[in-house]
Protein backbone atom coordinates (compact mmCIF):
# COMPACT_ATOMS: atom_id res chain seq x y z
CA UNK A 1 0.00 0.00 0.00
CA UNK A 2 2.62 2.07 0.98
CA UNK A 3 4.43 1.97 -2.75
CA UNK A 4 1.03 2.64 -4.16
CA UNK A 5 0.77 6.05 -2.22
CA UNK A 6 4.31 6.91 -2.99
CA UNK A 7 4.03 6.25 -6.43
CA UNK A 8 0.89 8.36 -6.67
CA UNK A 9 2.98 11.31 -4.76
CA UNK A 10 5.52 11.11 -7.17
CA UNK A 11 2.72 11.04 -10.20
CA UNK A 12 1.54 14.49 -8.87
CA UNK A 13 4.84 15.87 -8.24
CA UNK A 14 6.05 14.88 -11.62
CA UNK A 15 3.52 16.36 -13.65
CA UNK A 16 5.24 19.31 -16.03
CA UNK A 17 5.38 22.98 -14.49
CA UNK A 18 3.70 25.77 -17.05
CA UNK A 19 6.12 28.23 -16.35
CA UNK A 20 9.27 26.28 -16.13
CA UNK A 21 12.56 27.80 -17.38
CA UNK A 22 13.26 27.69 -21.24
CA UNK A 23 15.55 24.80 -22.86
CA UNK A 24 17.12 24.97 -26.52
CA UNK A 25 15.22 22.48 -28.27
CA UNK A 26 15.90 21.30 -32.15
CA UNK A 27 12.70 22.16 -34.19
CA UNK A 28 12.52 18.90 -35.89
CA UNK A 29 14.74 16.77 -34.64
CA UNK A 30 13.99 13.68 -36.88
CA UNK A 31 15.27 16.31 -40.01
CA UNK A 32 18.07 18.00 -38.07
CA UNK A 33 20.19 14.78 -36.73
CA UNK A 34 20.05 13.45 -40.22
CA UNK A 35 21.30 16.72 -41.86
CA UNK A 36 24.12 16.94 -38.65
CA UNK A 37 24.67 13.44 -38.64
CA UNK A 38 24.29 12.15 -41.91
CA UNK A 39 24.32 8.20 -41.64
CA UNK A 40 22.66 7.69 -38.21
CA UNK A 41 19.98 5.45 -37.67
CA UNK A 42 18.44 7.09 -34.49
CA UNK A 43 18.82 9.07 -31.17
CA UNK A 44 17.56 9.73 -27.62
CA UNK A 45 16.62 12.81 -26.50
CA UNK A 46 18.17 13.37 -22.82
CA UNK A 47 17.12 16.16 -20.83
CA UNK A 48 19.72 17.40 -18.05
CA UNK A 49 19.92 20.69 -15.64
CA UNK A 50 22.77 22.06 -13.97
CA UNK A 51 20.40 22.26 -10.75
CA UNK A 52 19.74 18.65 -11.17
CA UNK A 53 23.01 17.69 -11.74
CA UNK A 54 25.27 19.65 -9.52
CA UNK A 55 23.66 22.46 -8.54
CA UNK A 56 24.78 25.50 -7.03
CA UNK A 57 28.65 24.20 -7.15
CA UNK A 58 28.24 23.17 -10.62
CA UNK A 59 27.19 26.97 -12.07
CA UNK A 60 29.94 28.35 -10.08
CA UNK A 61 32.51 25.68 -11.75
CA UNK A 62 30.89 26.38 -15.60
CA UNK A 63 31.20 29.72 -15.18
CA UNK A 64 34.74 29.90 -13.61
CA UNK A 65 35.64 28.02 -16.51
CA UNK A 66 33.51 30.19 -18.82
CA UNK A 67 35.16 33.15 -17.57
CA UNK A 68 31.89 35.13 -17.31
CA UNK A 69 28.95 34.88 -14.95
CA UNK A 70 25.36 33.47 -16.31
CA UNK A 71 22.76 36.19 -16.63
CA UNK A 72 19.36 36.57 -18.20
CA UNK A 73 15.96 33.91 -18.19
CA UNK A 74 18.39 31.73 -20.50
CA UNK A 75 21.42 31.13 -18.04
CA UNK A 76 19.62 30.07 -15.03
CA UNK A 77 20.17 27.45 -12.98
CA UNK A 78 17.43 25.10 -14.01
CA UNK A 79 17.08 25.70 -17.70
CA UNK A 80 16.61 22.00 -18.97
CA UNK A 81 19.36 21.44 -21.74
CA UNK A 82 18.33 18.91 -24.15
CA UNK A 83 21.12 16.44 -25.27
CA UNK A 84 20.63 14.28 -28.33
CA UNK A 85 22.99 11.22 -28.40
CA UNK A 86 22.98 9.74 -31.96
CA UNK A 87 23.24 6.11 -32.69
CA UNK A 88 24.05 4.15 -35.81
CA UNK A 89 22.48 0.74 -35.34
CA UNK A 90 23.21 0.18 -31.52
CA UNK A 91 26.23 1.72 -31.57
CA UNK A 92 26.53 5.76 -30.18
CA UNK A 93 28.06 7.83 -32.34
CA UNK A 94 28.17 11.24 -31.27
CA UNK A 95 26.15 14.01 -29.33
CA UNK A 96 23.61 17.13 -30.58
CA UNK A 97 23.61 20.06 -28.11
CA UNK A 98 22.40 23.05 -28.19
CA UNK A 99 22.31 26.50 -26.09
CA UNK A 100 20.49 30.03 -26.25
CA UNK A 101 22.86 33.13 -26.22
CA UNK A 102 21.69 36.63 -26.10
CA UNK A 103 22.43 37.89 -29.83
CA UNK A 104 22.01 41.70 -31.04
CA UNK A 105 18.32 41.95 -32.10
CA UNK A 106 17.20 38.34 -30.36
CA UNK A 107 17.86 34.92 -28.88
CA UNK A 108 20.77 33.04 -30.55
CA UNK A 109 20.47 29.20 -30.99
CA UNK A 110 23.43 27.59 -31.22
CA UNK A 111 24.16 23.65 -31.89
CA UNK A 112 27.02 21.81 -31.88
CA UNK A 113 27.32 18.08 -33.13
CA UNK A 114 30.41 16.31 -31.29
CA UNK A 115 32.14 13.06 -31.64
CA UNK A 116 32.36 10.49 -28.96
CA UNK A 117 35.26 12.65 -27.87
CA UNK A 118 33.96 16.09 -27.63
CA UNK A 119 35.11 16.90 -31.10
CA UNK A 120 33.28 19.56 -32.98
CA UNK A 121 31.95 17.82 -36.36
CA UNK A 122 29.57 20.95 -37.09
CA UNK A 123 27.77 24.21 -36.20
CA UNK A 124 24.16 25.01 -36.73
CA UNK A 125 22.81 28.32 -35.79
CA UNK A 126 18.81 27.15 -35.84
CA UNK A 127 17.65 30.99 -34.85
CA UNK A 128 19.45 34.23 -35.49
CA UNK A 129 18.42 37.34 -36.50
CA UNK A 130 20.89 40.00 -37.86
CA UNK A 131 21.31 41.85 -41.42
CA UNK A 132 23.82 39.61 -42.06
CA UNK A 133 22.76 36.26 -40.78
CA UNK A 134 23.57 34.38 -44.25
CA UNK A 135 27.13 35.07 -44.05
CA UNK A 136 27.37 33.59 -40.43
CA UNK A 137 25.06 30.72 -41.45
CA UNK A 138 26.95 30.05 -44.48
CA UNK A 139 29.06 26.98 -44.28
CA UNK A 140 32.59 28.77 -44.90
CA UNK A 141 31.76 30.10 -41.23
CA UNK A 142 30.55 27.00 -39.88
CA UNK A 143 33.94 24.74 -41.29
CA UNK A 144 36.03 26.93 -39.02
CA UNK A 145 34.77 25.17 -36.09
CA UNK A 146 35.21 21.69 -37.29
CA UNK A 147 37.89 19.88 -35.09
CA UNK A 148 37.64 21.89 -32.32
CA UNK A 149 37.49 21.28 -28.82
CA UNK A 150 36.89 22.81 -25.54
CA UNK A 151 40.50 23.32 -25.06
CA UNK A 152 40.79 24.61 -28.47
CA UNK A 153 39.12 27.86 -26.27
CA UNK A 154 41.36 27.60 -23.25
CA UNK A 155 42.75 31.38 -24.33
CA UNK A 156 39.46 32.48 -25.40
CA UNK A 157 38.22 35.85 -23.11
CA UNK A 158 34.33 35.77 -23.37
CA UNK A 159 34.43 39.23 -22.02
CA UNK A 160 36.67 41.13 -23.89
CA UNK A 161 36.27 38.42 -26.90
CA UNK A 162 39.70 37.92 -27.89
CA UNK A 163 41.90 34.72 -28.01
CA UNK A 164 45.82 35.52 -27.51
CA UNK A 165 46.38 32.08 -29.29
CA UNK A 166 45.62 28.94 -31.11
CA UNK A 167 43.01 27.84 -33.29
CA UNK A 168 40.03 30.04 -32.22
CA UNK A 169 42.11 33.32 -32.35
CA UNK A 170 42.30 32.30 -36.29
CA UNK A 171 38.66 32.16 -36.64
CA UNK A 172 37.48 34.79 -38.98
CA UNK A 173 34.27 36.72 -38.77
CA UNK A 174 32.51 37.06 -41.95
CA UNK A 175 30.27 39.90 -41.14
CA UNK A 176 31.76 43.20 -40.37
CA UNK A 177 28.52 44.38 -38.99
CA UNK A 178 27.52 41.57 -37.07
CA UNK A 179 30.49 41.61 -34.42
CA UNK A 180 28.16 41.47 -31.32
CA UNK A 181 26.68 38.07 -32.63
CA UNK A 182 30.10 36.72 -33.54
CA UNK A 183 31.10 37.33 -29.94
CA UNK A 184 27.54 35.63 -28.88
CA UNK A 185 28.28 32.86 -31.35
CA UNK A 186 32.01 31.85 -29.52
CA UNK A 187 30.54 32.60 -26.38
CA UNK A 188 27.68 30.00 -27.04
CA UNK A 189 30.13 27.39 -28.19
CA UNK A 190 32.58 27.65 -25.67
CA UNK A 191 29.29 27.64 -23.09
CA UNK A 192 27.78 24.74 -24.59
CA UNK A 193 31.46 22.85 -24.68
CA UNK A 194 31.92 23.38 -21.33
CA UNK A 195 28.34 22.06 -20.79
CA UNK A 196 28.86 19.01 -22.57
CA UNK A 197 31.98 18.29 -20.69
CA UNK A 198 30.32 18.60 -17.66
CA UNK A 199 26.90 16.83 -18.39
CA UNK A 200 29.09 14.08 -20.68
CA UNK A 201 32.67 13.71 -20.86
CA UNK A 202 33.64 14.95 -17.51
CA UNK A 203 37.80 15.59 -18.48
CA UNK A 204 37.33 18.38 -15.90
CA UNK B 1 -20.94 -2.68 21.51
CA UNK B 2 -20.20 -3.59 18.10
CA UNK B 3 -21.89 -1.48 15.39
CA UNK B 4 -23.55 -1.80 12.24
CA UNK B 5 -20.92 0.12 10.62
CA UNK B 6 -17.72 -1.59 11.82
CA UNK B 7 -19.53 -4.62 10.97
CA UNK B 8 -19.80 -3.83 7.29
CA UNK B 9 -15.77 -2.13 7.41
CA UNK B 10 -14.55 -5.42 8.81
CA UNK B 11 -16.53 -7.01 5.91
CA UNK B 12 -14.82 -4.99 3.27
CA UNK B 13 -11.42 -6.09 4.96
CA UNK B 14 -12.19 -10.12 4.21
CA UNK B 15 -11.57 -9.66 0.93
CA UNK B 16 -9.41 -6.46 0.75
CA UNK B 17 -7.70 -7.44 -3.33
CA UNK B 18 -11.72 -7.24 -4.35
CA UNK B 19 -12.33 -4.26 -2.08
CA UNK B 20 -9.45 -2.17 -3.10
CA UNK B 21 -10.01 -3.44 -6.69
CA UNK B 22 -13.40 -2.17 -6.50
CA UNK B 23 -12.39 1.05 -5.12
CA UNK B 24 -9.89 1.66 -7.90
CA UNK B 25 -12.75 1.29 -10.66
CA UNK B 26 -14.82 3.89 -8.96
CA UNK B 27 -12.28 6.35 -8.18
CA UNK B 28 -11.36 5.76 -12.07
CA UNK B 29 -14.67 6.83 -12.50
CA UNK B 30 -14.84 9.62 -10.19
CA UNK B 31 -11.45 11.18 -11.52
CA UNK B 32 -12.99 11.47 -15.50
CA UNK B 33 -15.97 12.26 -13.55
CA UNK B 34 -14.58 15.42 -11.37
CA UNK B 35 -11.95 16.42 -14.97
CA UNK B 36 -14.64 16.85 -16.77
CA UNK B 37 -16.89 18.89 -14.28
CA UNK B 38 -13.89 20.78 -13.58
CA UNK B 39 -13.31 21.46 -17.86
CA UNK B 40 -16.66 22.62 -18.21
CA UNK B 41 -16.41 24.91 -15.23
CA UNK B 42 -12.65 25.85 -16.21
CA UNK B 43 -13.41 26.33 -19.95
CA UNK B 44 -15.93 28.48 -19.84
CA UNK B 45 -14.26 30.42 -16.73
CA UNK B 46 -10.67 30.55 -19.30
CA UNK B 47 -12.36 31.79 -22.29
CA UNK B 48 -14.67 34.95 -20.26
CA UNK B 49 -10.74 35.94 -19.17
CA UNK B 50 -9.38 36.03 -22.14
CA UNK B 51 -12.05 37.35 -24.22
CA UNK B 52 -12.24 40.35 -20.84
CA UNK B 53 -9.00 40.65 -20.57
CA UNK B 54 -9.18 42.39 -24.51
CA UNK B 55 -10.41 45.58 -22.81
CA UNK B 56 -13.23 46.37 -25.62
CA UNK B 57 -15.64 44.71 -26.11
CA UNK B 58 -17.10 45.11 -29.85
CA UNK B 59 -14.46 44.38 -32.59
CA UNK B 60 -14.54 45.81 -35.67
CA UNK B 61 -12.71 44.08 -38.87
CA UNK B 62 -12.64 44.68 -42.61
CA UNK B 63 -15.03 42.62 -44.17
CA UNK B 64 -14.25 38.86 -44.55
CA UNK B 65 -15.13 35.90 -42.62
CA UNK B 66 -16.19 36.74 -39.54
CA UNK B 67 -13.94 33.65 -38.19
CA UNK B 68 -10.91 35.61 -39.16
CA UNK B 69 -11.56 38.47 -37.17
CA UNK B 70 -12.21 35.93 -33.69
CA UNK B 71 -8.72 34.07 -34.87
CA UNK B 72 -7.10 37.87 -35.01
CA UNK B 73 -8.55 38.68 -31.57
CA UNK B 74 -7.55 35.34 -30.15
CA UNK B 75 -4.57 33.72 -31.77
CA UNK B 76 -3.33 36.84 -33.99
CA UNK B 77 -3.49 35.21 -37.52
CA UNK B 78 -2.63 36.17 -40.36
CA UNK B 79 -4.70 36.95 -43.61
CA UNK B 80 -4.91 40.87 -43.17
CA UNK B 81 -7.72 42.95 -44.46
CA UNK B 82 -7.69 46.54 -44.01
CA UNK B 83 -10.24 49.40 -43.40
CA UNK B 84 -10.01 52.87 -43.93
CA UNK B 85 -8.69 54.83 -40.97
CA UNK B 86 -12.09 57.22 -41.51
CA UNK B 87 -13.84 54.48 -39.55
CA UNK B 88 -12.30 54.99 -36.26
CA UNK B 89 -13.36 59.04 -36.31
CA UNK B 90 -17.02 57.64 -37.40
CA UNK B 91 -17.16 55.11 -34.85
CA UNK B 92 -15.68 57.65 -32.32
CA UNK B 93 -18.91 60.29 -33.18
CA UNK B 94 -21.35 57.55 -31.58
CA UNK B 95 -22.63 58.78 -28.11
CA UNK B 96 -22.82 55.66 -27.16
CA UNK B 97 -19.11 54.87 -27.50
CA UNK B 98 -16.56 55.83 -24.57
CA UNK B 99 -13.55 55.01 -26.40
CA UNK B 100 -11.94 53.32 -29.24
CA UNK B 101 -8.87 51.97 -30.31
CA UNK B 102 -7.40 51.49 -33.66
CA UNK B 103 -4.62 48.38 -34.17
CA UNK B 104 -2.45 47.46 -37.23
CA UNK B 105 -1.35 43.96 -37.00
CA UNK B 106 1.07 43.01 -39.57
CA UNK B 107 2.98 39.57 -39.82
CA UNK B 108 6.12 39.44 -41.96
CA UNK B 109 7.84 35.66 -42.80
CA UNK B 110 11.34 36.20 -40.77
CA UNK B 111 13.98 33.63 -42.89
CA UNK B 112 16.49 33.66 -40.02
CA UNK B 113 14.09 31.69 -37.81
CA UNK B 114 14.98 27.92 -37.40
CA UNK B 115 16.35 26.00 -40.93
CA UNK B 116 13.09 27.02 -43.00
CA UNK B 117 11.94 30.73 -41.14
CA UNK B 118 9.06 31.66 -39.30
CA UNK B 119 6.31 34.26 -38.70
CA UNK B 120 7.00 36.99 -36.59
CA UNK B 121 3.90 39.37 -35.97
CA UNK B 122 3.66 42.94 -34.79
CA UNK B 123 0.51 44.92 -33.09
CA UNK B 124 0.28 48.38 -34.18
CA UNK B 125 -1.80 49.92 -31.24
CA UNK B 126 -2.32 53.42 -29.92
CA UNK B 127 -0.25 54.70 -27.43
CA UNK B 128 -2.40 57.28 -25.94
CA UNK B 129 -5.93 54.56 -25.60
CA UNK B 130 -4.26 51.00 -25.71
CA UNK B 131 -2.63 51.58 -22.33
CA UNK B 132 -6.00 52.76 -20.80
CA UNK B 133 -7.75 49.59 -22.17
CA UNK B 134 -5.12 47.11 -20.85
CA UNK B 135 -5.10 48.16 -17.45
CA UNK B 136 -4.33 45.30 -15.99
CA UNK B 137 -1.23 45.20 -17.60
CA UNK B 138 1.76 45.28 -15.76
CA UNK B 139 5.75 45.76 -16.18
CA UNK B 140 8.34 43.84 -15.59
CA UNK B 141 10.77 46.62 -16.64
CA UNK B 142 10.33 50.17 -18.58
CA UNK B 143 6.72 51.74 -19.62
CA UNK B 144 4.47 52.32 -22.85
CA UNK B 145 6.02 53.99 -25.68
CA UNK B 146 4.16 57.83 -25.96
CA UNK B 147 4.85 59.13 -29.42
CA UNK B 148 2.71 57.40 -32.12
CA UNK B 149 6.04 57.74 -34.70
CA UNK B 150 8.48 56.34 -32.45
CA UNK B 151 10.89 53.32 -33.69
CA UNK B 152 9.97 51.62 -29.99
CA UNK B 153 8.28 48.41 -28.92
CA UNK B 154 7.05 46.98 -25.66
CA UNK B 155 7.18 43.27 -25.62
CA UNK B 156 4.87 40.53 -23.77
CA UNK B 157 6.67 38.52 -21.43
CA UNK B 158 7.14 35.63 -23.61
CA UNK B 159 7.89 37.54 -26.91
CA UNK B 160 11.30 39.17 -24.57
CA UNK B 161 11.93 35.41 -22.99
CA UNK B 162 12.40 34.02 -26.61
CA UNK B 163 14.31 36.95 -28.02
CA UNK B 164 16.29 36.95 -24.66
CA UNK B 165 15.41 41.46 -25.21
CA UNK B 166 15.38 43.97 -21.93
CA UNK B 167 14.91 47.73 -21.87
CA UNK B 168 17.71 49.37 -24.38
CA UNK B 169 17.91 46.21 -26.23
CA UNK B 170 17.22 46.52 -29.88
CA UNK B 171 15.06 44.26 -32.20
CA UNK B 172 15.02 43.93 -36.10
CA UNK B 173 11.95 43.77 -38.27
CA UNK B 174 12.73 41.36 -41.06
CA UNK B 175 12.41 41.99 -44.45
CA UNK B 176 11.58 45.81 -43.92
CA UNK B 177 15.26 46.56 -42.24
CA UNK B 178 14.26 48.86 -39.67
CA UNK B 179 15.25 48.67 -35.62
CA UNK B 180 13.19 49.23 -32.69
CA UNK B 181 14.07 49.80 -29.69
CA UNK B 182 12.78 47.56 -26.30
CA UNK B 183 11.52 50.05 -24.16
CA UNK B 184 9.11 48.18 -22.28
CA UNK B 185 9.17 44.28 -20.96
CA UNK B 186 5.49 43.20 -19.70
CA UNK B 187 4.46 41.13 -16.91
CA UNK B 188 2.90 38.06 -17.38
CA UNK B 189 -0.45 38.14 -18.28
CA UNK B 190 -1.41 34.46 -18.94
CA UNK B 191 -2.89 35.48 -22.52
CA UNK B 192 -2.26 35.68 -25.87
CA UNK B 193 -0.58 39.43 -25.23
CA UNK B 194 2.16 37.82 -23.42
CA UNK B 195 3.96 36.83 -27.03
CA UNK B 196 3.13 40.02 -28.51
CA UNK B 197 5.46 42.68 -29.92
CA UNK B 198 3.27 45.88 -29.30
CA UNK B 199 4.69 48.74 -31.58
CA UNK B 200 2.98 52.50 -32.53
CA UNK B 201 0.32 52.38 -34.95
CA UNK B 202 1.97 55.00 -37.05
CA UNK B 203 5.31 53.17 -37.01
CA UNK B 204 3.96 49.83 -38.00
CA UNK B 205 1.65 51.71 -41.15
CA UNK B 206 5.01 53.81 -41.85
CA UNK B 207 7.29 50.74 -41.92
CA UNK B 208 4.68 48.20 -43.69
CA UNK B 209 3.39 51.23 -46.40
CA UNK B 210 0.16 50.87 -44.84
CA UNK B 211 -0.58 54.48 -44.26
CA UNK B 212 -3.93 55.47 -43.31
CA UNK B 213 -4.95 51.50 -42.86
CA UNK B 214 -5.88 49.52 -40.29
CA UNK B 215 -7.25 45.76 -39.01
CA UNK B 216 -8.81 46.43 -36.42
CA UNK B 217 -10.84 48.97 -34.13
CA UNK B 218 -11.73 47.62 -30.18
CA UNK B 219 -14.73 49.85 -28.63
CA UNK B 220 -15.44 50.28 -25.31
CA UNK B 221 -19.71 51.11 -24.95
CA UNK B 222 -20.66 53.32 -22.49
CA UNK B 223 -21.76 51.51 -19.41
CA UNK B 224 -25.10 52.77 -19.80
CA UNK B 225 -25.72 52.09 -23.26
CA UNK B 226 -26.81 49.04 -25.10
CA UNK B 227 -23.99 46.82 -26.85
CA UNK B 228 -26.62 46.08 -29.06
CA UNK B 229 -27.60 49.52 -30.30
CA UNK B 230 -24.02 50.31 -31.21
CA UNK B 231 -23.70 47.27 -32.93
CA UNK B 232 -26.71 47.62 -35.18
CA UNK B 233 -25.24 51.03 -35.73
CA UNK B 234 -21.88 49.92 -36.60
CA UNK B 235 -23.87 47.64 -39.27
CA UNK B 236 -24.40 50.30 -41.25
CA UNK B 237 -20.84 51.08 -41.77
CA UNK B 238 -19.39 50.21 -45.25
CA UNK B 239 -17.12 47.19 -45.79
CA UNK B 240 -16.71 46.34 -41.87
CA UNK B 241 -17.61 43.18 -40.21
CA UNK B 242 -18.41 43.45 -36.35
CA UNK B 243 -17.90 41.19 -33.93
CA UNK B 244 -18.96 41.18 -30.32
CA UNK B 245 -16.72 39.51 -28.13
CA UNK B 246 -19.99 37.58 -26.91
CA UNK B 247 -20.69 36.55 -30.23
CA UNK B 248 -17.24 35.00 -30.39
CA UNK B 249 -17.93 33.39 -27.20
CA UNK B 250 -20.63 31.19 -28.41
CA UNK B 251 -19.30 30.80 -31.65
CA UNK B 252 -16.52 28.65 -29.54
CA UNK B 253 -18.80 27.33 -27.24
CA UNK B 254 -20.78 25.76 -29.88
CA UNK B 255 -17.47 24.84 -31.23
CA UNK B 256 -16.38 22.82 -28.30
CA UNK B 257 -20.00 21.55 -27.48
CA UNK B 258 -19.69 18.77 -29.76
CA UNK B 259 -16.23 17.56 -28.19
CA UNK B 260 -18.08 18.26 -24.71
CA UNK B 261 -21.48 15.73 -25.59
CA UNK B 262 -18.64 12.81 -26.84
CA UNK B 263 -16.31 13.58 -23.50
CA UNK B 264 -19.36 13.55 -21.42
CA UNK B 265 -20.50 10.28 -22.96
CA UNK B 266 -17.59 9.04 -22.37
CA UNK B 267 -17.48 9.99 -18.56
CA UNK B 268 -21.12 8.63 -18.28
CA UNK B 269 -20.60 4.91 -19.54
CA UNK B 270 -17.10 4.75 -17.08
CA UNK B 271 -19.54 5.75 -14.01
CA UNK B 272 -21.89 2.52 -15.64
CA UNK B 273 -19.01 0.09 -15.90
CA UNK B 274 -17.39 1.28 -12.26
CA UNK B 275 -21.37 0.37 -10.80
CA UNK B 276 -21.53 -2.67 -12.96
CA UNK B 277 -18.18 -3.47 -10.86
CA UNK B 278 -19.65 -2.51 -7.57
CA UNK B 279 -22.44 -4.78 -8.50
CA UNK B 280 -20.93 -7.64 -8.98
CA UNK B 281 -18.44 -7.16 -5.78
CA UNK B 282 -21.55 -7.08 -3.57
CA UNK B 283 -23.02 -9.78 -5.04
CA UNK B 284 -20.22 -11.50 -4.87
CA UNK B 285 -19.78 -10.67 -1.29
CA UNK B 286 -23.84 -11.79 -0.97
CA UNK B 287 -23.83 -15.16 -2.12
CA UNK B 288 -20.26 -16.16 -0.44
CA UNK B 289 -22.14 -14.84 2.97
CA UNK B 290 -25.23 -16.67 1.92
CA UNK B 291 -25.22 -19.33 5.58
CA UNK B 292 -23.51 -16.44 7.73
CA UNK B 293 -26.61 -14.15 6.55
CA UNK B 294 -28.53 -17.18 7.41
CA UNK B 295 -27.71 -17.14 10.93
CA UNK B 296 -27.56 -13.38 11.24
CA UNK B 297 -31.34 -13.69 10.82
CA UNK B 298 -31.85 -16.51 12.77
CA UNK B 299 -30.36 -14.48 15.55
CA UNK B 300 -33.06 -12.17 15.35
CA UNK B 301 -31.53 -9.76 12.57
CA UNK B 302 -34.23 -8.74 10.73
CA UNK B 303 -34.36 -8.01 6.90
CA UNK B 304 -33.93 -4.19 7.44
CA UNK B 305 -30.77 -4.75 9.40
CA UNK B 306 -29.20 -6.64 6.66
CA UNK B 307 -30.46 -4.56 3.91
CA UNK B 308 -28.90 -1.78 5.63
CA UNK B 309 -25.81 -3.84 6.10
CA UNK B 310 -24.97 -4.70 2.86
CA UNK B 311 -25.85 -0.99 1.66
CA UNK B 312 -23.72 0.64 4.40
CA UNK B 313 -20.57 -1.65 2.03
CA UNK B 314 -21.62 -0.43 -0.90
CA UNK B 315 -21.48 3.36 0.84
CA UNK B 316 -18.63 2.80 2.14
CA UNK B 317 -16.50 1.51 -1.42
CA UNK B 318 -18.18 4.77 -3.03
CA UNK B 319 -17.13 6.95 -0.53
CA UNK B 320 -13.53 5.56 -0.64
CA UNK B 321 -13.32 4.72 -4.74
CA UNK B 322 -15.40 8.57 -4.79
CA UNK B 323 -12.23 10.78 -2.42
CA UNK B 324 -9.60 8.64 -3.95
CA UNK B 325 -11.47 9.85 -7.62
CA UNK B 326 -11.32 13.73 -6.38
CA UNK B 327 -7.84 13.23 -5.06
CA UNK B 328 -6.83 12.17 -8.22
CA UNK B 329 -8.47 14.23 -10.37
CA UNK B 330 -6.52 17.26 -8.35
CA UNK B 331 -3.60 16.11 -8.35
CA UNK B 332 -3.05 15.73 -11.28
CA UNK B 333 -5.25 18.50 -12.87
CA UNK B 334 -2.13 19.80 -14.63
CA UNK B 335 -1.35 16.70 -16.70
CA UNK B 336 -5.43 16.73 -17.95
CA UNK B 337 -5.49 20.46 -18.27
CA UNK B 338 -2.65 19.29 -21.35
CA UNK B 339 -3.95 16.34 -22.64
CA UNK B 340 -7.62 18.63 -23.48
CA UNK B 341 -5.48 21.54 -24.87
CA UNK B 342 -3.76 18.74 -27.52
CA UNK B 343 -7.34 18.09 -27.93
CA UNK B 344 -8.75 20.87 -28.48
CA UNK B 345 -8.78 22.86 -31.61
CA UNK B 346 -8.39 25.83 -29.57
CA UNK B 347 -8.00 26.76 -26.13
CA UNK B 348 -8.10 30.19 -23.76
CA UNK B 349 -5.15 30.25 -21.96
CA UNK B 350 -4.85 30.02 -18.32
CA UNK B 351 -6.16 26.49 -16.77
CA UNK B 352 -8.78 24.89 -18.64
CA UNK B 353 -9.91 22.35 -15.64
CA UNK B 354 -11.01 24.23 -12.54
CA UNK B 355 -11.91 22.06 -9.42
CA UNK B 356 -13.53 23.67 -6.63
CA UNK B 357 -15.55 22.29 -3.32
CA UNK B 358 -18.78 22.49 -4.82
CA UNK B 359 -17.77 20.74 -8.20
CA UNK B 360 -16.18 18.07 -5.94
CA UNK B 361 -19.40 17.75 -3.42
CA UNK B 362 -22.07 17.55 -6.46
CA UNK B 363 -19.31 14.84 -8.03
CA UNK B 364 -19.19 13.10 -4.60
CA UNK B 365 -22.83 13.51 -4.27
CA UNK B 366 -23.74 11.54 -7.81
CA UNK B 367 -21.01 8.86 -7.11
CA UNK B 368 -22.45 7.99 -3.87
CA UNK B 369 -25.89 8.19 -5.54
CA UNK B 370 -25.55 5.55 -8.31
CA UNK B 371 -23.71 3.59 -5.74
CA UNK B 372 -25.95 3.14 -3.44
CA UNK B 373 -29.04 2.68 -6.36
CA UNK B 374 -26.57 0.14 -7.63
CA UNK B 375 -26.35 -1.55 -3.97
CA UNK B 376 -30.22 -1.53 -3.93
CA UNK B 377 -30.34 -5.03 -5.62
CA UNK B 378 -27.65 -6.86 -3.64
CA UNK B 379 -29.33 -5.36 -0.35
CA UNK B 380 -32.63 -6.53 -1.40
CA UNK B 381 -31.35 -10.07 -2.09
CA UNK B 382 -29.34 -9.84 0.91
CA UNK B 383 -32.63 -9.08 2.78
CA UNK B 384 -34.69 -12.14 1.40
CA UNK B 385 -32.42 -14.49 2.32
CA UNK B 386 -33.98 -17.61 4.39
CA UNK B 387 -32.46 -18.54 7.49
CA UNK B 388 -33.98 -22.47 7.17
CA UNK B 389 -32.78 -22.36 3.36
CA UNK B 390 -29.00 -20.69 4.50
CA UNK B 391 -28.66 -23.46 6.97
CA UNK B 392 -30.05 -26.57 4.54
CA UNK B 393 -27.60 -25.18 1.74
CA UNK B 394 -24.79 -25.82 4.24
CA UNK B 395 -25.96 -29.15 5.36
CA UNK B 396 -25.95 -29.97 1.97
Amino acid sequence: MKKIIIFVIMLIFSAPRLYAAVGCDLNDPDRDVKRLFPGSTGFKTIYVSIDRKGGQPMLQRIEKRLGDSFHGLYETIDVPYTLYEIYRGKEKIGYIHGVNQKGQYGGIQVFLSLDLKGVIRSLYFQKLTNREAALLRSPAFGIQFTGLTLGSFNGYDVKTGTATQGPVAAIRNPAAGAEQDFRATLRAVKKNLILMDEFVFGSR
Amino acid sequence: MIRIWQIAYKNLLRKKVRSILTITGIAMSAWVLVSLLGFNKGYENALNRDIDSMGYQVLVAAKGCPYEAATLMLKGGTGLRYMDESIARDIQRYSEVKVITPMVMQAVFDPNKGESGGISAYLGVDPKTFPGMKGYFQFQQGKWFTDPNAAEAVMGYEAAELEQREVGDKILIPEKNVELAVVGVLKRTGTQDDGTIFVPFRTVQRVFGVAGKLTAIGVQVDKNARIADVEQKMYDLPDVQVVSLAQVKQTIISLVATARVMVFSIAVIAVLIAMVGVVNTILMSVFERFQEIGILKSMGALPGDVFRLIWIETFILCLLGGIAGNALALGLVRVTDILIRRLLPYSPTGSLVMIDLPLASIAMAAIIGVGLLSGLYPAWKAARIRPIESIRSQEA
